[in-house]
Parts: C-alpha cells; structure tokens; sequence
C-alpha cells in the first residue's frame, strides 16, 4: 500500500478543504460553475476547472516539502484554496495566454 | 506480487485509463493542432482511420491522458499520492503550454492517481505502472500505425467521437 504521508485522513481532509475554498471563492468572484458547452473543447475558466486542480497541486507541493505549519496543514489549505481561486480568475489569463489561432481541441 | 503478472495487469490498466480518458474526452474528434492535423491524413493515407489518426497526432502534439497516465505513475513512485496531485498541475500547465485546454491531461493524471493507490492494495507498485505505460503507449504508437489507428477507430464510434472531418 502507498503512504499517504503522517496522517492520511487530516491530509484527505486538508485536500477537500482546499478544493471547497477555492470552488466557493471562484463562485462568490462569479466565475462560472461550469465551462461552456461542449465542455470537452471550452477554454473558459470555471469553479470546478482548473481551480481545483490548481488547488490541489500547489497543496501537495506544501506538503511533499513537509510544510505544515499550524493544525496540520489546515491553515495552509484555507490560504492555498483562496489565493488560487484569485490567481485563477484575474491572473491566470495572464500568464496562461489562450492561444490566438488554431488552438481549438 | 509476481513481478510478470503485476506488469500485465499494469499495462492492460494504463491502457483502458488512457483510451478511455482520451476517446470519451474527444481526442479522435478533430485535431488540436495543425500537426495532429498532418499525422491524421497522414495515418489515413497508409490505409488506416482518420480519427483514429487523429486520436494518434493529438496524444503526439500535447501532453494528454497518455502523458497524464505515465507523469502520474512517476509522481506516485516518487512522493506518493502527493506526487500523483502534482503531477496533475504539471500536465495540466503543459496542456495549457501546447494550446490544448487540458481536460484529458488532467483527467487522466488524477484517474490513474486513483487507480494506482486501489491497485496497491493488490500489491501492484507505482514502478510496475511506469513500465506498464511505456508497453501500453508502445502498441499504440509504436508497432503499426493503421491497425492501432482502426481499432482506436471503432472504440471512437463506439463512444459516439467518430470525427466529422473527410
């Protein structure tokens, strides 16, 4: 079985925060819940995509360097989440720059 | 777990997660890039499927769940179900780097994050995965492209992504 670091279930539950505080934020900065249809081939950022997984990597990053901070993690999942929300919204376009021409998958 | 067996079931898992993510995420469909584009007519021209082609250029020109598959067995190996998350993040980053919005990518990294910790339970480790989908991509892209191009074809129609280009 793979180790899910020092205390799994704290971590899972980190995770989760993380992702509901990045969606909850990205909604209150009206984003959309959902990319426009057909969602396979949309480039609009959503709440549900990439926040979360912006989330997620940048919190496993903290943690795979063994930076936990205060209440295992749980203060650094709140910030993460809420600060990638922001990042996902006014810059990401920014550094992420949708493709002008022949970029439509 | 004998090592032969863990690597056979690893590769038939790498496979199923990766054509799986990628048809149902509309890879056979049309081509991302002007390269996906050449390597489809190009697959077609040597008797073989035109989305199926595409299916082929598309994984070539962008990092989707056929590299999503293979970085996420790598992040697991090396830091566990953190590595799988950031593996995630990188794929998607280098998605958004080749002009592709990154859902097959990322959704393929997390499946098999996923996959990988459930079939640890039957002792099957990261490094199995690992070589598992180097096999699984070899018998797409490797041995003959018409024949991988028809069945990735038929699996296309069958999920209802059959391309609409000529």
């Amino acid at each position: 079985m793979i180790s899910i670091g020092a205390n799994g279930f704290q971590l899972f539950v980190n995770y989760i925060v993380a992702i509901i505080v990045a969606i909850v934020l990205s909604l209150a900065l009206r984003s959309p819940l959902l990319p426009k249809k057909p969602i396979r081939f949309s480039w609009t950022k959503s709440a549900l995509f990439p926040t979360p997984i912006f989330a997620m990597g940048i919190l496993a990053i903290f943690y795979s360097l063994n930076i936990f901070w205060i209440y295992n993690g749980l203060v650094i999942a709140v910030i993460v989440g809420a600060f990638l929300a922001i990042f996902v919204k006014y810059l990401f376009d920014y550094i992420f720059p949708i493709p002008q021409e022949g970029g439509s998958k | 777990m004998n090592l032969i067996i863990g690597l056979i079931i690893a590769t038939v898992v790498s496979w199923l997660n990766f054509v799986i993510v990628d048809t149902f995420l509309g890879l056979p469909e049309a081509p991302g890039v002007k390269g996906a584009k050449t390597v489809g007519y190009s697959i077609k021209n040597r008797k073989g499927d035109l989305s199926g082609g595409f299916f082929q250029g598309n994984i070539l020109c962008s990092p989707d769940a056929s590299a999503g598959t293979l970085i996420a067995s790598i992040g697991v190996y090396i830091s566990g179900i953190q590595g799988g998350l950031i593996a995630a993040l990188l794929v998607y980053i280098g998605n958004r780097l080749c002009a592709d919005p990154g859902y097959a990518g990322t959704c393929g990294a997390l499946t098999m994050t996923l996959l990988i910790f459930i079939f640890s339970f039957i002792g099957i480790t990261p490094e199995m995965f690992i070589c598992g989908m180097v096999i699984a991509i070899f018998t797409i892209q490797g041995i003959h492209h018409p024949t991988s191009s028809r069945l990735i074809g038929k699996i296309a129609k069958s999920f209802g992504r059959y391309t609409k280009y000529e």
